[in-house]
């Protein structure tokens, strides 16, 4: 190949010596800008901006392409505009089409450069520097100042005047009731329900309706599938190890739960993108963060493989994932298109989307425990304790002992056991290890004074899985631990009176137990001590004891995440056993014990991850003879209710069995700063950017602050930007959103984007109309609701013939008629299960699982149909596998959860006709179908008017009727119910 | 057996596909029955997949595509790099600074198999796919295919749909989108997954993504009565069959009619009658085309149908040449299923601990079914019409992985190779370095494959678009050129 780069040098040595000689400024307008637009501004222009390069407006000009600036003023030979038109490359030489310039073309643009490169303003450079884009309509402020008559129906009126046409007439009450049902809870009406509506004289018998509907909890179950399509959330990961997502529901459950209690909608998404941070003492907020983590995550790429570059690549999309997610959801900005350049339609700069990467760079996918509850009781313990140990004395500070003291303060500070040896001393160790673990070795103390033989020994813990591969630890010749977890065998420092080291701090809650008045016992995974109570029992004349300490991970939540597991054993019997605790995690512990108990053993082990950052550590343990208690009657009452108190409390604790999470996130509270990646790859880094958003919405200062900016006030952050009442786009989305499913289709009919390309909006009046009530309104979704649903535009009939309208409009975008509509695959399952009377309405919970479930690198999936109760709740409480569509409700048209879907897409097929009258699932139903109406009803004739009653709402015109007689007296009851749920009436709305 | 026409046009088609159905399929399809009462074909305005033209005359009607899912070792296969095998056993990576998939690189290893020079275009294939290197003239190579990813299911995702993550609308489903279908009897885009199971990334990898479902691919079983999921009842329901069927129909038929009547405004109605005429079709059409027991026994025997190993992929390729013949646009047929429980032999390519072995399974089974499909379908006049392309989601390592006999994932080389449709057969286009570790020479990746196809196919690849959450996508995204080196 030909790869000598001097060469096209050599050759224009040869060649500009040819050229006309020319000296002196030449007249841009006249001489290049004629050029330019003749050569150039085809692929360089408006139209096209090949290489990201415009030449028709000085300040493109001078901002340059992708590869950087191309003008250098006064150097034509480092200048890209010229070299690229002398190269001898054809594939590099420009023009890229036609002729090349003729020498003294070149040769003028040569010296245009050589001598200064002026380029005089004109209109056109001026008016390229103000960016007509920035008078988009959706990023401009809502219109509020509507005359106090202005409705929906007035606005939409007042259009169709325009164009010379005219409303349709009502629908019937029956189309009516059905319609709404299905909008607003996705479930058909009873036939009851219908005729008491029908027969309501009441002239608010409209509105009364609509608020039983926006009353039931059925309506949230329907309206959180719109909620959950925009969040593309399923139940597993999906790509290539497709695992399960056994605690993503709680955030389905949340989203159910916020829209039948009308959560205020700002309310709603600041849950969503940082409650954990905005309500920390709120559960539900917490749970609502699920929602940043509902889409995709590709396992094999962030965890299985060794290579650091694919990670990297694997984070990129991950975080693209969640940015482009909850923009698009909120705000209706296809962000992602500025990931690799700026954006080609709107103005946001790729350094805005790198800003909003940088809001999410702490943010990793992963179950989220939900601690709250706990936490909480366990500070009102730590209190009651604290009142109690009042009543009872100092007791033993186990620390001390570790020290080498009595525990009555005689110990050293720092000093502490060697668990491979035993020995006695303050020297930092940082590496420990041994052939024999779980051998207890005394205490040697061999240069302090002889301390209490409080102390049986230390060892370093390790379980197998096989526990037979390891011996266990030998406390008496009757007291055996044999259920060490499994480890790495290794442990980092002594057991210490205080800090081990590289320990950072020692803080649980608000408490700091490196304060005069606390004690540390610093215990770093893997190691155990042996306390022996006998010893401790004789040397105080005391009976049964107390124990009281505080556990804590002593690394800074900025560290690496790190997981250490902690058991406390009573004799062989494991008592306390928390596994996998991580470094925000922490408990307080009181144990009774018995009489009979001879030792008291602690365990930290490294939870399965190696032993790094590990740093464990008792607040304040301390051993209390339960019967220290003062003889004074009011002292005893006191303890009596105290005890009483903590008792409850640690009952209550014990009752949370384990900890509830949610599939969400956990933080890296700082993460690395983020840098621009060119063309999107992330092996190519380019400037710094801070946390922020975009300018196009000039509501709020865009920039949230710099690197040392925590990642949960990066994310508070964008959430008061993203719902700050004067941003233009949030209300005007939303508002879109749910007229869309009131209408099928919105006002702007690209609901998920608002932008340059997206479309305009039909009337965008009412749609600031819309918006401004719903401020008004407290964001309250169901007076958005109540507001669209009881105007006279939706009531409309949508089976009106209108010739004039459907020539003018015949994709009603005037809105001279309602939309008939077809169900969504959700609703049609849900509407079968309905009139076979087998719909389960359980509300909540995990997932039901309609496959059975073979464990297996990437775990398969296989499809069953509902033979159980469970199996036919709701399609809203379905466990959706990603990597393997259910098969009935893809066919219907049910998307893709990989996908952001605003909208769905309809499709009508051969192989939907197939699925519904062939698929396991509709047999069944069918058949339950014709066992309903034949014990409701008897007969043929009674049965036929109840299976169109339930069906359709209505009776069956005489031709039906006959119809519908012959082919039952023909083949029965199960085969007429079959062909109802196939019909077209079935599954489509007027 | 009777020979089918396909297009019933007569009334003794009606005939003999009423002898096959009462005959050779035991009495099923009784709903098929009632279609051929109405011969009508469904209105093409409400039809999505009607017959569209391109946007330039097309060389290929339809395309069929091997993939070889779990990646294929070029090296092992059609990469021949004698400087490999020079070196085998000498340090592939003697600073130790690389880091693959799953493991630093071992020594160099040279081709498992020996390679020679076949054919009148003398190109390089090696011994573990003899049949196929006798079909060298009608192959084009791209040797310097690259991926972006060295994962199986982005990789998947990528070579199926041009972008690592889900979501985005398969090639198949672009085509059908663009092109429509010749066959109204059959889906227009079928995939035929490897028996062992689906392949990693799971059905999403022949997904619409967000183009209308009517575009994602039908899976068809090769074996067994229901090609089709929901074809017909499970046997639990003798009863819907025969008269009786036709009988339901037209009852909902009446009712529909009447129900459309009277909404004049709303032709969605009137679609979904004609998808219930459709269905009808499918049910005639499907199972006559996955019985492959009327085809000759010399036939038969150049898929080895019979064969317990390689017998499976061979009817999985005959099935695509009987769709193909039938007017299906693209079949997609996979070689190779998921990682999952691992038994002797891995279930793909993905050979990590023994390329022998694992390859060598492979190969043989590769090697039988896409040789016999590339003579048959020549022998039926159908290799000039029909695109064949094989491909894999990435390549494998010129090293060998660790101490072992595997190799690990290479995204920075693999080959596809195409035939037929207007594709030069015995050639080569773009190569990889003298280890086969990097494409060097013309780097591309599956939007130049995508783009190609497409042209075969009639489609200029910047034109065929679909708005999506503020983007005019494109199946080349904003890549892609056409690899007019390997046009005939």
């Amino acid at each position: 190949m030909f790869t000598n780069t001097r060469l096209p040098w050599l050759f224009w040595c040869l060649v500009s010596s040819l050229l006309p000689s020319l000296h002196g400024a030449l007249d841009f307008d006249t001489e290049i800008r004629p050029l330019f637009d003749k050569r150039c501004v085809e692929c360089h222009g408006p139209k096209k901006q090949k290489g990201e390069l415009r030449l028709d407006a000085k300040p493109f000009a001078l901002k340059g392409g992708v590869n950087g600036q191309v003008l250098q003023p006064g150097k034509a030979d480092e200048s890209a505009i010229y070299l690229r038109l002398i190269s001898q490359d054809e594939k590099e030489r420009m023009p890229a089409q036609g002729e090349p310039l003729t020498q003294s073309e070149i040769a003028k643009i040569k010296q245009w450069i050589d001598t200064g490169a002026e380029w005089p303003e004109n209109a056109a450079d001026l008016a390229a520097t103000q960016d007509k884009r920035m008078q988009h309509w959706s990023v401009q402020p809502l219109k509020s100042n509507f005359p106090p008559t202005a409705s929906i129906d007035s606005l939409v009126r007042e259009s169709l005047a325009k164009h010379g046409l005219a409303p349709s007439p009502e629908a019937d009450r029956r189309t009516l009731i059905r319609r709404l049902s299905f909008d607003l809870l996705g479930l058909p009406p009873s036939p009851e329900q219908v005729a008491s509506f029908i027969a309501d004289q009441d002239p608010k018998a409209y509105e009364k309706l609509v608020d039983v509907l926006l009353a039931s909890p059925h309506y949230g179950e329907r309206w959180a599938r719109h909620w959950l399509d925009i969040a593309h959330y399923a139940d597993t990961h999906g790509f290539e190890r497709d695992k399960l997502r056994p605690n993503a529901w709680r955030y389905r459950d949340y989203v159910i739960t916020a829209l039948n209690t009308d959560k205020p909608y700002d309310q709603f998404l600041r849950d969503q993108i940082a409650g954990d941070v905005l309500s920390p003492n709120d559960e539900s907020a917490l749970i609502a963060t699920g929602f940043l983590a509902a889409g995709p995550w590709d396992f094999v790429g962030h965890v299985e493989t060794t290579s650091a570059v694919l990670k990297r690549s694997a984070r990129a999309g991950d975080l693209d994932d969640m940015l482009t997610q909850v923009v698009t959801a909120s705000m209706g900005i296809t962000i992602n298109c500025a990931r690799c350049h700026d954006h080609k339609l709107d103005p946001i700069t790729q350094r805005e989307y790198y800003a909003l990467k940088a809001v999410f760079a702490g943010v990793n996918r992963g179950d989220r425990v939900i601690d709250i509850e706990r936490t909480s009781l366990q500070q009102q313990l730590a209190k009651v304790e604290a009142k109690l140990s009042g009543l009872l004395g100092k007791g033993l500070d186990l620390a001390d002992i570790v020290g080498g003291g009595n525990g009555l303060g005689t110990g050293s500070l720092k000093a502490g056991l060697d668990v491979v040896t035993g020995s006695f001393g303050t020297s930092a160790q940082s590496f420990l290890k041994t052939e024999t673990p779980n051998i207890l070795r005394p205490p040697i103390f061999q240069n302090s004074a002889a301390p209490m033989p409080f102390i049986k020994g230390v060892f370093l813990p390790k379980g197998a899985k096989n526990p037979k591969e390891v011996s266990g630890l030998q406390l008496a010749a009757d007291v055996v631990i044999t259920d060490f977890p499994v480890t790495s065998g290794q442990s980092w420092d002594r057991i210490r009176n205080g800090k081990v080291s590289a320990q950072p701090e020692a803080r649980v809650g608000d408490i700091d137990y490196l304060t005069s008045g606390h004690s540390v016992l610093g215990l770093s995974s893997n190691s155990g001590i042996t306390f022996d109570l006998n010893a401790i029992r004789s040397a105080n004349q005391w009976g049964s004891l107390r124990l009281t300490t505080a556990i804590g991970f002593g690394s800074r939540e900025v560290d690496p995440s790190s997981f250490a597991d902690f058991s406390v054993y009573l004799d062989s019997e494991r008592k306390v056993y928390r596994q996998k605790m991580t470094k925000t995690e922490s408990l307080f512990l009181v144990l009774e014990i018995p009489d009979s108990v001879r030792f008291l053993t602690f365990v930290a082990t490294d939870g399965g991850d190696g032993i790094g950052m590990d740093q464990l550590f008792l607040g304040d343990a301390r051993l209390l003879s339960a019967a220290a208690v003062s003889q004074d009657s009011q002292t005893q009452q006191r303890y009596a209710s105290l005890n009483a108190e903590s008792q409850e409390l640690q009952k209550a604790l014990a009752e949370i069995k384990e900890d509830p999470a949610v599939y969400a996130f956990n933080s890296t509270t700082l993460p690395k700063p983020t840098r621009v990646q060119r063309r999107g790859n992330p092996e190519d880094e380019g400037a710094h950017v801070s946390p922020g958003a975009f300018r196009w919405a000039s509501h709020m200062p865009a920039d949230f602050g710099d690197d040392s900016m925590p990642e949960g006030k990066r994310r508070a952050a964008l959430a008061q930007w993203i719902t700050h009442p004067d941003n233009p786009l949030t209300w005007r989305v939303i508002s879109n959103r749910l007229w869309h499913h009131h209408f099928g289709q919105g006002l702007v009919n690209t609901p998920s984007d608002f932008g340059l390309g997206g479309d305009r909006p039909s009337h965008p009046e009412l749609l600031d109309w819309l918006a401004t009530e719903f401020l008004k309104g407290g964001y309250s979704i169901k007076l958005l609701h109540k507001l669209i649903v009881t105007s006279a535009t939706y009531r409309q009939s949508s089976n009106q013939g209108n010739s004039l309208a459907r020539e003018k409009d015949s994709s009603n975008r005037l809105l001279w008629r309602q939309n008939p509509r077809r169900l969504d695959a959700e609703a049609l399952r849900d509407y079968v299960l309905r009139i076979a009377g087998t719909l389960n309405l359980q509300a909540g919970g995990p997932g039901f699982k309609d496959f059975e479930y073979k464990e297996a690198y990437a775990p398969i999936y296989q499809y069953i149909p509902p033979n159980t109760p469970e199996l036919r709740k709701r399609s809203i409480y379905r466990f959706v596998v990603r990597t393997t569509p259910h098969q009935f409700l893809s066919t219907m048209d049910c998307p893709d959860p990989a996908n952001l879907t605003p909208a769905r897409v309809q499709t009508t097929t051969a192989l939907q006709a197939l699925s519904l009258s062939n698929n396991e699932f509709v047999l069944q139903q069918a058949r339950q179908f014709a066992t309903r109406i034949e014990s409701e009803d008897p007969g043929h004739e009674p049965a036929i008017k109840r299976a169109f009653q339930l069906a359709f709402q209505r009776n069956p015109e005489t031709s039906e009727l006959e119809a519908s007689k012959a082919l039952v007296t023909a083949q029965g009851l199960f085969v007429f119910c079959r062909m109802i749920l196939n019909m077209n009436e079935f599954i489509y709305l007027d | 057996m009777i020979t089918l026409p396909l297009q019933p046009t007569n009334s003794r088609a009606i005939h003999s596909r009423r002898s096959f159905l009462e005959h050779a399929a035991g009495g099923i399809g009784g709903v098929a029955l009632a279609a051929l009462l109405n011969e009508a074909p469904a209105k093409d305005a409400l039809n999505p997949l009607a017959p569209k033209s391109g946007h330039h005359a097309a060389k290929a009607k339809a395309v069929i595509q091997i993939f070889c899912s779990g990646a294929l070792s070029h090296v092992d296969t059609w990469d021949y790099k004698p400087e490999l095998l020079r070196r085998t056993g000498k340090p592939f990576d003697p600073d130790g600074k690389m880091q693959f998939f799953a493991s630093k690189p071992g020594n160099c290893q040279g081709s498992w198999w020996p390679f020679k020079q076949f054919g009148q275009s003398g190109r390089w294939m090696s011994d573990l796919l003899p049949r196929l290197a006798g079909e060298v003239d009608e192959m084009a190579f791209i040797h310097s295919m690259k991926s972006k990813s060295a994962l199986h299911g982005p990789a998947m995702f990528m070579a199926n749909s041009g972008f690592v993550l889900p979501g985005f609308p398969s090639m198949g489903s672009w085509v059908t989108y663009g092109l429509g279908s010749e066959c109204e009897n059959l889906p227009a885009f079928v995939v035929l997954p490897d028996p062992r199971g689906l392949p990693p990334g799971g059905a999403i990898n022949w997904g619409a993504g967000f183009l209308p479902a009517v575009h994602q691919g039908t899976t068809i079983q090769s074996s067994g009565q229901t090609p089709i999921a929901d074809l017909f009842p499970s046997s639990e329901y003798p009863d819907l069959r025969g008269e009786r069927e036709i009988q339901s129909r037209m009852f909902l038929q009446q009712l529909n009619r009447a129900h459309a009547a009277a909404r004049p405004e709303n032709s969605e109605l009137e679609a979904r009658i004609s998808a219930y005429e459709l269905a009808a079709r499918l049910q005639l059409s499907a199972p006559e085309t996955t019985d492959l027991s009327g085809e000759t026994a010399a036939t038969k025997k150049l898929y080895n149908i019979d064969d317990e190993d390689i017998g499976p992929f061979g009817r999985q390729c005959l099935l695509a040449r009987r769709l193909v013949q039938r007017g299906v646009r693209f079949v997609q047929i996979f070689c190779g299923a998921e990682n999952t429980v691992a038994k002797k032999v891995r279930p793909n390519w993905d050979s990590h601990e023994d390329v022998v072995r694992d390859h060598g399974y492979w190969g043989a089974v590769l090697d039988g079914g896409a040789a016999a499909l590339l003579a048959d379908l020549r022998s039926h006049g159908l290799l000039e019409s029909t695109l064949v392309i094989c491909t894999s989601e990435f390549g494998r390592q010129p090293a060998a992985q660790g101490s072992g006999k595997g190799r690990d994932h290479n995204p920075d080389a693999f080959t596809v190779w195409m035939a037929g449709g207007g594709v030069k057969g015995g050639c080569a286009y773009g190569s990889t370095d003298e280890l086969g570790s990097k494409a060097v020479e013309h780097p591309t990746y599956c939007y130049d494959i995508h783009a190609t196809a497409l042209h075969l196919l009639g489609l200029d690849h910047e034109r065929l678009t679909y708005y999506n959450n503020g983007v005019q996508r494109r199946l080349t995204d904003v890549h892609g050129h056409v690899i007019r080196e390997i046009l005939a």
